[in-house]
């Protein structure tokens, strides 16, 4: 397998800002409507994901993920979807499960595990794509 | 007969005069371009900044965050020290590589040892660290060259071989080099200050400040860290230009090194020895 490249792994840890950033954002705008403990839960997601981009600017060249180019395609995808409109979502409860989905990816990259990442970024997509109750 | 023999020698003296001054002159600019180099490279070692520090004061701001009193602070900080320990071979190997240069050009024997470069490169050191093909061939050409240097009669007419072989792997150490510290580590820094937005706009949203006084106290708190966090962004981004800018003048130094005794040569490095200079000074005003 080869490493990824510098570029890549930028890119990578661009979104978990982004992503981060945005979990900060939909916290902000709906700060009345969320319980304490969703606040407490989605601060800690949001620094995890802070975290996440730090470790992957560190490891930088090191990584190893040949096998999930084309998930990076997918992370790129979404991180640019959630990033656009999370803060204007209307349901609490689909905001708080995408932020647990985007943690676990998180972990599953930081752990190097291709299938972990495959997996976890289908659920993803299918969280965020879930029609509104 | 004598005369003869007097009028040739002065002649030999006339003619060899001008191709002695304009060596002169085109070794001098090399010196020149190489020991400001040198100064630019060294900056490195100013900034007041590492992944380790990044690191650590991420777990100081999570503590803070947290409210975690502790007696000693639990900080994993293992990948911040591999990525330090990369930076820190890179950068050894290209500041020995321009000293290198610069001792040539003045004429003097190299001392640089390759060992502890090798040494890094070769052993379990770095832990799970994997540098690519092409970093790694480009420490063993210079890291070779470099050797030859200090141990071979390289001296003033081998200057335009040792440009020659070192300007690819000094073209791959120096980009890798300029991503490390001006993208990734300045990127940090961006982590550094979202978290720092992050803590003051809880605080805010908590509304655990009442007094106008203490808002205000905390608003300012909040800019000044700001200020201090974009000041060492612009730290790095102004090191990392002038690692840029003195690749570039070295391409153009490889290109024409088949004419470093022509004195057009110090024409075409002037703009890059004065733009590697300006960049110093805006370091050097920044790291104040």
């Amino acid at each position: 397998m080869a490493n990824l490249t510098s570029d890549q792994a930028i890119r990578l840890s661009d979104n978990f800002y982004y992503l981060s950033s945005s979990m900060l954002d939909f916290r902000v705008a709906n700060w009345e409507k969320l319980s304490d403990d969703d606040i407490k839960e989605l601060s800690d997601i949001q620094y995890s994901l802070l975290s996440f981009g730090e470790n992957i600017l560190a490891l930088s060249t090191t990584l190893i993920m040949d096998e999930v180019v084309d998930s990076l395609g997918k992370i790129n995808t979404i991180t640019q979807e959630i990033k656009d409109s999370i803060k204007d979502l209307k349901n609490i409860q689909k905001g708080l499960n995408v932020a647990t989905g985007i943690l676990i990816l998180g972990a599953m990259i930081i752990n190097r595990d291709p299938q972990g990442i495959g997996s976890s970024l289908k659920d993803l997509f299918e969280l965020w794509k879930a029609p509104l109750d | 007969m004598i005369r003869r023999r007097l009028n040739t020698a002065q002649l030999l003296l006339l003619l060899g005069s001008p191709i002695w001054f304009f060596s002169c002159i085109n070794l001098q600019t090399v010196a020149d371009y190489s020991e400001t180099s040198v100064i630019g490279i060294q900056n490195f070692e100013q900034i007041d900044y590492s992944f380790l520090q990044h690191c650590l004061d991420r777990c100081t701001d999570e503590a803070i965050r947290k409210y975690e009193i502790k007696r000693i602070q639990d900080c994993d900080c293992s990948i911040f020290i591999e990525a330090d320990s990369v930076t820190q071979v890179i950068y050894r190997s290209i500041e020995g590589y321009f000293e290198g240069l610069s001792k040539l050009s003045y004429n003097e024997l190299t001392n640089y040892s390759t060992n502890g470069v090798m040494e890094a490169l070769s052993s379990d050191e770095l832990g799970p660290v994997k540098i690519d093909e092409r970093t790694v061939n480009a420490f063993s050409s210079l890291s070779n060259l470099l050797l030859r240097a200090s141990t071979d009669t390289y001296r003033r007419k081998k200057l335009e071989l040792y440009i020659e072989q070192a300007n690819e792997p000094i073209q791959v150490l120096i980009e890798k080099f300029g991503v490390i510290v001006g993208t990734s580590l300045k990127g940090e820094l961006r982590f550094k200050r979202e978290r720092l937005y992050g803590y003051y706009i809880e605080m805010k949203m908590n509304r655990t400040l009442l007094s106008d006084y203490e808002k205000g106290k905390a608003t300012s708190d909040y800019y000044q860290a700001l200020e201090a966090i974009q000041r060492k962004e612009k730290e790095l981004e102004v090191f990392s230009k002038s690692i840029n800018q003195i690749a570039q003048a070295h391409q153009v130094l490889y290109e024409n090194r088949n004419k470093l005794s022509v004195k057009d040569i110090s024409g075409l490095m002037i703009d890059y020895s004065s733009n590697i200079q300006d960049l110093i000074s805006e370091f050097n005003k920044l790291n104040d």
